[in-house]
C-alpha cells in the first residue's frame, strides 16, 4: 500500500485538487444549476469520449494519428440524418452501395487470380492503374445516372434544411419519384458490379507481394452473397421498403439510423485502413498528410452533398413529448409522457441531451471495456498496443486486428456523430470542435489509456460547461467586490489550460503509463 | 540427418545497414543449436530473419521442407515456431494467464499444455492471476519460455535466456530447456558460453554478420584457440 501511495502521490494530489475545485464550483451555484451543468458536462464528455476512445485505440495499436477522426464523426451524423429524415433516399442508395462493396468482399479471390496469369513485371506495374481507371470511368458514367430520390442543395424548398425543418414539425415533405430513365437497370446493375470487381482487383494488386495464398472456403463468398442479396432486395422491393420505413415509428427509425451510421462508419474505417493507410505504415509523416487530406476531402464532400448551411435533426418521439404532463416531475411520470424535459431539483433537464447521451456513453464505455478485457480480440489489442512484433511472432495476424480496430474506432466516432445530431444539429464544423476536445481529453487522460480517455473526456466536458455557467452567474473574487464573468472565448481556453497544467505535473497524462 | 530448419546464405538489411551478410544455419531435428558470437554480431537478427520479422533480402530459409521466404511473419510462426525474445517481451497489461492464453493457436491449447508448463515452471502456477508487470526477471523469463510452449511449436527460438539472471535461476532455466528439448528442437542465442556449451549439441559462430564456424559443441569446447578467437572467452 505504501509503495502504491508513493508511486501515485502526484496523481492523487492532482485528483484531490480537481475534486476540491469541483466542490468549490458546486458551492458557488444553486443546486438546480449545478445538476444541469453537471449533466451537460457529462453529455459533452460522453460525445468527446466516443471520439477520443476510438482515436486512442487506433493510435495505441496502429501508431496512426487519424486526423480525419473528427470528420468521420461528422459524416456519421450526416449518414444517420439521411436514414432518419430521408428513408427513401437511404433505400435507393442500398443497391448501388451494396454492389460497389461486393467486389471488396471477394478480396480473397484476387491473389489466386493474380497468381495464376499475371507473370511479367511490366504488366504488374501498369495493370492496377489501368484497372482502377476503368473502374473509375465506369462509376462516373453510371452513378450520376442512377436514380436516387434525393434533395437539392440549390433549391431551398427541396434542400436538407427544408426536409429537416418539416420533419421536425412532424410532417414529411413528399418524396420525389425517380425511375430508371437515364440508364437501363441491367446496364446500371451490371456496370456497378463490374466496376466494383475491377476496382477491387486493381487495388489488391498493390503491395500484394509475399502474400500467402488464402485458402478459399465457403466463408470467402458469404460477404459478397449477403451484399448481393441486399442489392437485389433494395432494387426489387424498393417501393415497399420505402413505404415501410416512412411509416416506421420514429424511435425504431432512430435506432436504425444509429445502426446504419455506426456500421457505415466502421465500414468506412475498414476501407480507409486497408486501402489508404496500410501502404504507409512505415511512413508516419505521409500518414499524417493522408489523414489530414482525408479530413479536408470529407468536409468538402459533405458540403457538396448536404450543403453548407446547418440544419436540425428531429428527436425521436421517445424523447420529444410536450404538452400535458410535461415537463415530467418524476421518471415514472416521464416514462408515461415521454416528455422532452424533466424537472430535477426544480431545474429543467433535457432528457435526450442530458440523460440519454451520457447513458449511451456509459454503455459504450462498459461495452468496449468488456471487449478489451474479456475477449481474445481485446487481449490481442492490449498486447499489440505494447509490442506488435511479439504478437506477430506468436502467429497472430496483427494486420487483420489493425483493420478491425480501425473499423471499431471510426464506428465509435460515427456513433458519436449520430447521437450528437439531435442535440447539436448538423454542421460541417461539428467534427472539428469535438475532435479538438477529444485531443485535449486524451492529453489529459493519457494518450493510449482507455480509462484515461474516459476520465479526460468527462473532465473536459465538465470544465467547459461549468465555465459557461459561471459566464452567466459570475464568480465573486474573495475580499473584493469584483464579480468575474468568464467570456465565451475562455471556454476552449480553459480546457487547454487544464491540459497544460496537468501535463506539467504528469507528463504522461493522469493515467498514462511512463514510457 | 534430418534438418528441421535450413538457413542458406541469408542477407538481411535493417534500414540501410547490411546486418547479415551470409549466414548459414542447419538445425538437425530434435537437437539444441547454439548461435554464438560477440555483441552485435547478428545473432538476434538471425532469429528474427528466420521468423520474417526482419525479412532477409537474399538467401533461403526452409522450415520442415517448406520455403518460408517472403511469407508474412505470423504465417511463418503459425507453421510451428515459438519465439522467446531478448528482454522477454512479457505483455505488461495482461495477466500471467492471459500472457499464456494469447499464444493459443488452436482453442484449448492452453488447457492442453498447462500441466506440462507447470511441471517445468512450478512457480508460474501461483503467479497466474498477477499482472505481467509484477514478475521478477527470472519469472518473466520462465513465462516467456512457457508462452512459446503453449502452441504446438516444433522449433523454439530462444534469445539470451540467462541474461541478467541469478546463477540459481540460470540452473533452473537450463534444466527446463533440457527438458523441453525432448519435445521440440531449440535454437539458442547465448552470450554465456558456459551455459551454451552445457546445453547445446551443435553451434554456429556468427561474426560481423557472417557464419564463420559451425559443428558439434563437443569439438568446440576443446578448441581453446577458436573460443578465444571468436568469443573472447577462455
Amino acid at each position: 500500500m505504501n509503495t502504491f501511495l508513493r508511486k501515485n502521490l502526484v496523481l492523487l494530489i492532482t485528483i484531490a485538487v480537481l475534486t476540491g475545485l469541483f466542490a468549490a464550483a458546486a458551492q458557488g451555484m444553486e443546486k438546480k444549476d449545478f445538476v444541469i451543468t453537471l449533466l451537460r458536462g457529462l453529455s459533452v464528455g460522453s460525445l468527446t469520449f466516443l471520439v477520443a476512445s476510438g482515436f486512442s485505440l487506433i493510435f495505441g495499436l496502429l501508431d496512426v494519428l487519424n486526423l480525419a477522426h473528427g470528420t468521420l464523426f461528422m459524416i456519421g451524423a450526416y449518414i444517420g440524418w439521411t436514414v432518419f429524415v430521408r428513408p427513401d433516399t437511404f433505400v435507393d442508395l442500398l443497391t448501388p452501395f451494396a454492389l460497389i462493396l461486393c467486389g471488396f468482399a471477394l478480396r480473397e479471390l484476387y491473389p489466386l487470380v493474380s497468381g495464376a496469369w499475371l507473370g511479367s513485371a511490366r504488366i504488374r506495374r501498369f495493370l492496377p492503374w489501368i484497372l482502377i481507371l476503368v473502374s473509375f470511368l465506369l462509376l462516373s458514367y453510371i452513378l450520376p445516372r442512377y436514380p436516387v430520390a434525393s434533395w437539392n442543395v440549390e433549391d431551398y424548398g427541396l434542400s436538407p434544411i427544408s426536409y429537416a425543418f418539416n420533419a421536425d414539425q412532424g410532417n414529411r415533405l413528399p418524396s420525389p419519384v425517380v425511375t430508371f430513365d437515364k440508364i437501363p437497370p441491367i446496364l446500371a446493375i451490371g456496370g456497378l458490379l463490374l466496376a466494383s470487381l475491377i476496382g477491387a482487383f486493381g487495388l489488391s494488386l498493390f503491395g500484394g507481394e509475399g502474400q500467402q495464398k488464402p485458402r478459399l472456403t465457403w466463408k470467402s463468398f458469404v460477404g459478397a452473397g449477403i451484399l448481393l442479396l441486399v442489392a437485389v432486395i433494395g432494387l426489387v422491393f424498393n417501393d415497399g421498403l420505402t413505404n415501410f420505413m416512412l411509416k416506421l415509428d420514429s424511435n425504431w427509425l432512430f435506432l436504425l439510423s444509429i445502426l446504419v451510421a455506426t456500421l457505415s462508419g466502421a465500414g468506412l474505417g475498414a476501407l480507409m485502413e486497408s486501402v489508404l493507410i496500410r501502404p504507409l505504415y512505415s511512413r508516419p509523416i505521409y500518414q499524417l498528410m493522408l489523414t489530414l487530406g482525408m479530413s479536408a476531402i470529407g468536409i468538402e464532400m459533405v458540403r457538396s452533398i448536404w450543403g453548407r448551411p446547418e440544419f436540425v435533426m428531429p428527436k425521436p418521439s421517445f424523447f420529444d413529448g410536450t404538452g400535458e404532463g410535461c415537463p415530467a416531475t418524476t421518471f415514472a411520470d416521464w416514462w408515461s409522457h415521454h416528455c422532452s424535459t424533466i424537472l430535477l431539483l426544480d431545474g429543467r433537464v433535457r432528457v435526450y441531451n442530458e440523460i440519454f447521451i451520457p447513458l449511451v456513453g456509459l454503455v459504450v464505455l462498459i461495452a468496449v471495456w468488456m471487449l478489451l478485457q474479456r475477449t481474445r480480440l481485446g487481449m490481442v489489442i492490449r498486447a499489440g498496443v505494447q509490442d506488435r512484433e511479439m504478437v506477430e511472432a506468436l502467429g497472430i495476424n496483427v494486420r487483420r486486428v489493425f483493420t478491425m480496430v480501425f473499423a471499431l474506432g471510426v464506428g465509435l466516432a460515427a456513433l458519436g456523430g449520430i447521437l450528437a445530431a439531435p442535440s447539436m444539429g448538423l454542421s460541417n464544423a461539428m467534427g472539428e470542435t469535438l475532435f479538438l476536445n477529444a485531443l485535449i481529453a486524451l492529453a489529459i487522460g493519457g494518450l493510449t489509456n482507455y480509462p484515461g480517455a474516459a476520465l479526460g473526456s468527462v473532465l473536459v466536458g465538465l470544465i467547459q460547461q461549468f465555465i459557461i455557467k459561471y459566464g452567466q452567474i459570475g464568480i465573486p473574487i474573495p475580499f473584493t467586490d469584483i464579480i468575474f464573468k468568464p467570456t465565451p472565448p475562455l471556454v476552449p481556453a480553459s480546457t487547454v489550460l487544464l491540459m497544460v497544467i496537468i501535463l506539467l505535473i504528469l507528463p504522461n497524462g493522469l493515467l498514462g503509463k511512463k514510457e | 540427418m534430418e534438418y528441421i530448419l535450413d538457413v542458406q546464405n541469408i542477407h538481411t538489411f535493417i534500414g540501410q545497414y547490411h546486418i547479415l551478410q551470409g549466414v548459414d544455419v542447419r538445425v538437425p531435428k530434435g537437437s539444441i543449436v547454439a548461435l554464438l558470437g560477440r555483441n552485435g554480431a547478428g545473432k538476434t537478427t538471425t532469429l528474427k530473419s528466420i521468423l520474417g520479422l526482419t525479412p532477409p533480402r537474399e538467401g533461403r530459409v526452409t522450415y520442415e521442407g517448406r520455403d518460408v521466404q517472403g511469407m508474412r511473419s505470423f504465417d511463418i510462426a503459425a507453421l510451428g515456431i515459438g519465439f522467446v525474445p531478448e528482454h522477454r517481451a512479457i505483455f505488461r497489461d495482461l495477466t500471467v494467464e492471459e500472457n499464456l492464453k494469447i499464444a493459443e493457436r488452436v482453442k484449448g491449447d492452453y488447457l492442453r499444455k498447462r500441466d506440462f508448463i507447470y511441471e517445468l515452471f512450478p512457480d508460474l502456477k501461483r503467479l497466474i492471476a498477477l499482472p505481467g508487470t509484477s514478475l521478477s526477471g527470472g519469472q518473466q523469463q520462465m513465462l516467456a519460455i512457457a508462452r512459446a510452449l503453449v502452441a504446438d511449436n516444433r522449433l523454439l527460438l530462444i534469445d539470451e535466456p540467462s541474461e541478467g539472471l541469478a546463477p540459481v535461476i540460470i540452473e533452473h532455466m537450463m534444466s527446463a530447456i533440457r527438458q523441453l528439448s525432448k519435445e521440440s528442437t531449440v535454437i539458442l542465442v547465448e552470450q554465456n558460453f558456459l551455459v551454451a556449451s552445457q546445453l547445446a549439441e551443435y553451434y554456429v559462430i556468427i561474426e560481423e554478420g557472417r557464419s564463420v564456424k559451425s559443428g558439434a559443441m563437443k569439438e568446440l569446447v576443446n578448441d581453446k584457440a577458436a573460443i578465444h578467437r571468436y568469443l573472447g572467452a577462455a
